[in-house]
């Protein structure tokens, strides 16, 4: 099978142009099935802000934990031609599933909060329809890595400001000032216990995502 | 080798985390593999049991047969690693392996087909499906 390379952070770097696809078994022609498709959505932001609770109102499984491992060159240990044996760290994240429609489901994927992790994101960046970060208005600089994250890949995202019981509500124009995101940028409050309150953030960052991408 | 506090570091083919309750390391059930032989599949590919894999359920390994059995309903990778409670990795190498016998079939990802993310059409359905909850 020629499959993109195995390292998933060389198969970003290299716009992973995966063909593989189209031949072998693990194709199987469409045939008469219904073409089925997954999507997903990371949710991001600073340690404790929410993000598990957000994915446990949103999903329709119980959210769930799971492993991933990454090898310790994506890191940035420096001379990585002289490991001959990587090293792998492993992760944890949690996840939910969302069915869209009969052929359309969603994952949603709530992303590491340590710095240290964040060449888990690329992979997981890879393909999604975009990012929701989750903020906490008195932490609210705990979610600047994850807003440079996106920035930088020019990843769609929207910022949902968690509200907290007890936590004065604040203009969300005030919010966005503070992130200094751009002015597109959806900004929604929500509460993450909450999943009605919480739709609405995804559904600001599918808008957001379809007016950004060329038709 | 640098080695961090509070992260599971452990070597290839050793039992990575998740282990509660298991008697056989988790990568065991891969002989030590950590990578898949074809696909490096994204966590949100789904797959699907063949009319072949039901066919041969029976000779299967209990491990395949629980994903065989969990792909009856389109399952992702990352599903199917949770229910066995093993790793991403592991789950990647057996669906692999599966998709490889013709037990799986492999739905593709916008990540698969190197994307940068879903067409237009897609997130209409998407924008669509999320209003209608």
């Amino acid at each position: 099978m020629d499959y993109a390379p195995a390292d998933p952070r060389t198969s970003r770097t290299t716009g992973a142009t995966t063909t593989g696809a189209t031949t072998g078994p693990m194709s199987a022609a469409a045939g008469a099935e219904p073409q089925l498709m997954s999507l997903k959505i990371l949710v991001a932001g600073g340690f404790g802000v929410g993000k598990t609770t957000l994915v446990g109102s949103l999903s329709e499984i119980p959210p769930l934990r799971t492993e991933q491992e990454m090898t310790e060159l994506s890191i940035g240990v420096d001379d990585v031609s002289a490991t001959p044996d990587k090293v792998t760290t492993t992760v944890a994240m949690d996840f939910g599933r969302i069915t869209v429609d009969e052929q359309l489901i969603l994952y949603l994927f709530g992303t590491p909060g340590q710095d240290r992790f964040w060449f888990m994101w690329d992979e997981l960046a890879q393909g999604a329809v975009g990012a929701v970060v989750l903020v906490d208005l008195r932490r609210i600089d705990s979610c600047f890595p994850a807003i440079d994250f996106f920035e930088d890949r020019g990843l769609p995202f929207a910022v949902a400001v968690n509200h907290f019981p007890g936590t004065p509500a604040v203009p969300t124009d005030r919010v966005r000032g503070a992130l200094a995101v751009r002015p597109d940028c959806p900004v929604v409050v929500v509460d993450a216990r909450d999943p009605v309150s919480s739709l609405t953030a995804l559904v600001a960052l599918v808008e957001h995502a379809l007016v950004r991408t060329p038709s | 080798m640098t080695s961090r506090a509070g992260v599971h570091a452990s070597g290839r083919g050793a039992g990575a985390g998740g282990d509660a309750g298991r008697v056989v390391p988790a990568y065991a059930l891969t002989r030590g593999r950590t990578r898949p032989n074809g696909a490096e599949l994204p966590l949100e590919s789904l797959v699907t049991s063949t009319d072949l894999a039901r066919r041969n359920e029976a000779s299967l390994q209990m491990e395949l047969r629980t994903i065989v059995a969990l792909s009856t309903r389109a399952a992702s990778v990352v599903e199917i690693g949770a229910a066995l409670r093993v790793p991403v990795g592991v789950a990647r190498v057996l669906v692999g392996d599966l998709a490889a016998a013709g037990y799986l079939k492999v739905h593709l990802t916008s990540a698969d087909r190197g994307e940068s993310g879903p067409d237009r059409e897609t997130l209409r359905r998407l924008l669509d499906g999320l209003r209608a909850r």
